[in-house]
């Protein structure tokens, strides 16, 4: 019979082959393109000398610092508001609508099963200047020329993202939830704690580590995100994730698009461990 | 002077956490809910439109769309291919994200936190990205892409999803529970299984999800792994090159959106079991 | 449902699943690959050697960009042809990726005009075989946009945030090129820094860069968000369609034109086939479908004479054959040149 510690190879062995076989050598491989020197396409077997060209490239741009940097804000203030608002979602389907939690879930992600270029250009169709929401406005008088402040900004992409990502961020917070024992808030209910007092001190600590998984599950992609900037942010929307996509796309430089990337996830890793070290999960986990 | 008073939780009193505080919550989620199916509406009333473009105003009422969909194997080819891809995807993902979830959470071993942050870095790691990394690596391999491919690399991205979801459960059940079990004979696998996954159901549920649908809509990763049979999003993009296919695709993408809501609800009423 | 029999269904599926899926790519009696752009896959595009050849199978591999493409060939794609656009020809020549086409076993050859030809051509060899081609101009709203006479309009303050560039750093090169006279394949250091902050410059102006026709430019050009955008002629054709008041320019620098290729992959162990199947590509049933369904330019020429329809006929310039004359082909370009006009793009971005 297996027990406790014989269990452990077998959880840990199947995740380990994976990520070892797609995930960390595809990764190592890409870290040898960014060593490349040379520009453009390159067929992977040729050989060549290993140098800090591409990295020089992206130290080197201003520019492109600059936009990782914003990139970074706003994915901040994406993954902060998204999580807040994820908060209410996540509790309504933990404490209000128990048996059909699941069904109220599923709809909350089906609609991602329709392509989101396509859902995009739906509400581009509503929030264009010909679209619902202006022919309504100014056939009410409200207003004379047609509002653009929802689409091609930096202010829509956030907007936008936000939108998106609520789904998805409630779903940790939601498994935090549900590890609540109503003895816990009986408890805290025995002991007169009246009912925002009883979500402060004992439903909010509790689910805190929820709520940051789901942060970090928003913020971390979010960082090189380039699907929504390219679709609704406009030339001055767009996001370091673009550089990468571009570079990795039409562009065909991939040298140049690893080391982006590369940088990227340095930067953002050292940004995640660092935060992770000031919040201390252990003390917020029980 | 101040009189203590004791709350008392009712039974059937469900906001437990703030109590008769009624926030609107049930609006709030009604409201997000209405936010993300008003485009989905849009696309399924063109979906049934005589136009060519997606423009107001709506020029009657027309079938053509599905008709040209059912009469195009390759869009329901393309379409199969993409259920087939994210279904396996999200299996292997959920999977192997409650391996890593129950390993770090019930264990204490070396490389313990190594192991969980390796499986959340593809976070960090754009598609497009990850896409030319593995195709790198199948190259150099020899090995031939093809929707195995495709959906494997889509388990690597979903799998941070996974993990962090199965987590967020798993680290507040007590570890009391699978020692009980075990006392009552059981082994710990068993123990695992019997009593520890019930109680993840919406969790993993919501893991698979997730998954199923990071896979379902992704074209970046896959036209690098893609072979000779594309996903529907590969081929959407390749098709919206040009005009005039628009409609009969917006007919494809609002049909499976609706089977992917009828395979959830036949799956979630499949799968009700007495609590 | 007890959790172990989902435990058990789950891994049942998962196992099954994988297995579907190793079964989907088994059996592949493959006689020709195409490494191609999802869309051309349909039979329509390849209909003439369908109804020939009915036993010989066409499975088709696909790229999304022209560096996807060479990328794929360069890592050592199977496929025994491959299709592509203006400017990347010498990489595949240099390469050692493509063979000379045998144009004598060619039918339809004579169909395809010299000039087309002759861009096919590298080291005057026929290593290409031209097929679908465009203009690329100024596309401009009549009813906000005063006639367009130079590539200049995409620079034009009085259209401010009605503007839309492709989002491409060559196509910006080439647009810079005309507009200040210069030779696009000689482009100096001190040139492209002009040419850079001519673009930051120019960048306030944009509604957006577009990255798709028919996903985000035409949808903004037809409900007036765009005015002035650096388009293709099916954009153009599709908002004629639709009645909007627009225009298509003819730039006193000409307008830029671009061909899609067909290559024979010099690895093929099929090369009749191949031949075959470019032949068959050049059919006029196979062509024809081209220009009415993509709004595509033909690379036979009798097919474009045969259109009738007022909207393509106006699409293509078939009323004026100076505006072709007058066009200009995009040149090839040497990789170092791609790169730094890719970089210089991304950091316009930035900015």
């Amino acid at each position: 019979m297996l027990g406790r510690r014989g269990t452990l190879p077998v959880l840990v062995g199947p995740p380990l082959v994976w990520l070892a076989l797609l995930f960390v050598a595809p990764l190592i491989l890409i870290v040898a393109f960014s060593l490349r020197p040379e520009a453009g396409v390159v067929s992977a077997g040729e050989p060549w000398n290993p140098s800090l060209v591409q990295y020089g490239k992206v130290v080197g741009t201003p520019a492109f610092l600059r936009l990782l940097g914003v990139s970074a804000l706003m994915a901040l203030g994406v993954a902060v508001v998204a999580t807040m608002l994820a908060y209410p979602v996540a509790y309504f389907l933990a404490f209000r609508a128990r048996a059909r939690a699941t069904l109220f879930l599923a709809l909350l992600l089906v609609p991602f099963a329709a392509s989101y270029l396509l859902r995009i250009m739906a509400w581009k169709l509503l929030l264009g200047p010909a679209g619902a929401v202006n022919s309504l406005l100014s056939a009410a008088g409200l207003i004379g020329e047609p509002l653009d402040l929802l689409l091609y900004s930096r202010g829509a992409v956030v907007i936008t993202l936000i939108y998106v990502w609520i789904p998805f961020a409630s779903l940790p917070i939601l498994a935090s939830l549900q590890r609540i024992e109503r003895s816990q808030l009986e408890a805290a209910a025995d002991l007169g704690a009246g009912p925002w007092t009883r979500f402060l001190r004992v439903t909010l600590p509790l689910s805190l580590p929820g709520a940051l998984a789901a942060f970090f599950m928003v913020f971390i992609p979010t960082v090189g995100e380039y699907v929504t900037p390219t679709l609704i942010g406009g030339t001055g929307g767009i996001m370091y994730g673009n550089l990468i996509q571009d570079f990795f796309g039409r562009a065909g430089n991939w040298p140049l698009g690893a080391a982006l990337a590369m940088v990227m996830l340095i930067l953002t890793v050292i940004g995640v461990l660092v935060a992770l070290r000031a919040v201390d999960l252990r003390r917020v986990a029980p | 002077m101040t009189t203590r008073r004791t709350h008392r939780l009712r039974h059937g009193d469900s906001a437990i956490g703030v109590g008769r505080t009624r926030l609107p919550l049930g609006t709030f989620y009604v409201a997000v809910l209405a936010l993300l199916y008003l485009p989905i509406t849009v696309l399924f009333v063109f979906s049934f439109s005589a136009n060519s473009r997606l423009s107001f105003p709506i020029e009657g009422f027309t079938f053509d769309q599905y008709a040209g969909v059912l009469a195009d194997p390759s869009l329901l080819g393309a379409a199969r291919n993409s259920l087939v891809v994210a279904a396996a995807a999200a299996t292997a993902a959920t999977v192997l994200g409650t391996l890593v979830a129950i390993a770090t959470m019930r264990f204490r071993f070396r490389g313990r936190t190594a192991l969980l942050g390796l499986a959340v870095l593809p976070l960090i790691v754009p598609f497009a990205v990850m896409g030319v990394a593995i195709f790198l690596l199948l190259v150099t391999l020899g090995i031939p892409k093809s929707l195995l491919t495709v959906a494997l690399g889509h388990t690597v991205i979903a799998l941070p999803y996974a993990t962090l979801i199965v987590l967020a459960r798993i680290s507040g059940l007590d570890p009391a529970l699978e020692d009980a079990a075990m006392d009552l004979g059981a082994s710990y696998p068993m123990a695992l299984r019997r009593v520890v996954l019930p109680l993840m159901r919406t969790a993993l549920i919501a893991s698979w999800l997730t998954s199923f649908v990071v896979s379902f809509d992704e074209v970046a990763l896959a036209v690098f792994l893609v072979g000779g049979e594309p996903t529907f999003p590969v081929m959407l993009y390749g098709r919206l090159r040009f005009g005039g296919q628009l409609p009969e695709l917006i007919a494809m993408a609002v049909l499976l959106m609706l089977i992917t809501v009828g395979l959830t609800l036949l799956a979630l009423r499949l799968r009700r079991s007495p609590a | 449902m007890p959790a172990r029999h989902r435990i058990r269904t789950l891994f049942a599926l998962s196992a099954a699943t994988i297995l579907l899926l190793a079964a989907c790519k088994g059996a592949e009696p493959q006689n020709l690959l195409v490494l191609e752009w999802s869309g051309y896959e349909a039979e329509d595009f390849w209909t003439d050697f369908k109804s020939d050849n009915a036993d010989a199978p066409v499975t088709f591999e696909f790229g999304i960009s022209d560096a996807d493409i060479l990328a794929k060939m360069e890592a050592g794609s199977q496929a025994d042809l491959f299709h592509f656009y203006s400017g990347w020809q010498q990489f595949y020549v240099d390469g050692g990726l493509v063979q000379e086409i045998d144009t004598s076993k060619l039918t339809n050859w004579d169909k395809v005009p010299d000039s087309f030809k002759e861009q096919g051509q590298v080291n005057g060899k026929q290593y290409f075989l031209p097929w679908d081609w465009g203009f690329t101009s100024i596309l401009y709203n009549t009813d906000e946009v005063a006639e367009v006479t130079s590539w200049d309009a995409l620079f034009n303050v009085d259209y401010a945030g009605h503007v839309s560039m492709w989002n491409d750093g060559p196509a910006a090169v080439t647009v810079s090129a005309y507009v200040n006279g210069w030779d696009e394949t000689g482009i100096t250091a001190d040139q492209l820094a002009q040419i850079e902050q001519a673009w930051i410059a120019q960048k306030p102006l944009n509604a957006f860069y577009w990255s798709g026709e028919y996903e985000d430019l035409c949808p903004a050009v037809e409900d007036g968000t765009v005015w002035v955008a650096y388009a293709w002629q099916g954009c153009y054709a599709q908002a004629l369609y639709d009645g909007i008041p627009v225009a298509y320019a003819t730039p006193s620098e000409g307008r830029n034109s671009w061909i899609g290729f067909y290559g024979i992959s010099s690895k093929t162990d099929s090369y009749e086939l191949a031949l075959k199947f470019l032949d068959a590509k050049l059919a006029d049933l196979t062509m024809n479908n081209v220009v009415t369904q993509f709004y595509y330019g033909a690379a036979n020429q009798d097919v474009m004479n045969a259109i009738e329809d007022e909207v393509l006929i106006e699409a293509f310039g078939i009323n004026d054959p100076t505006i072709l004359e007058h066009t200009n082909f995009t040149p090839p370009v040497t990789a170092e040149q791609r790169s730094a006009w890719t970089e210089m793009w991304a950091r316009v971005q930035a900015e």
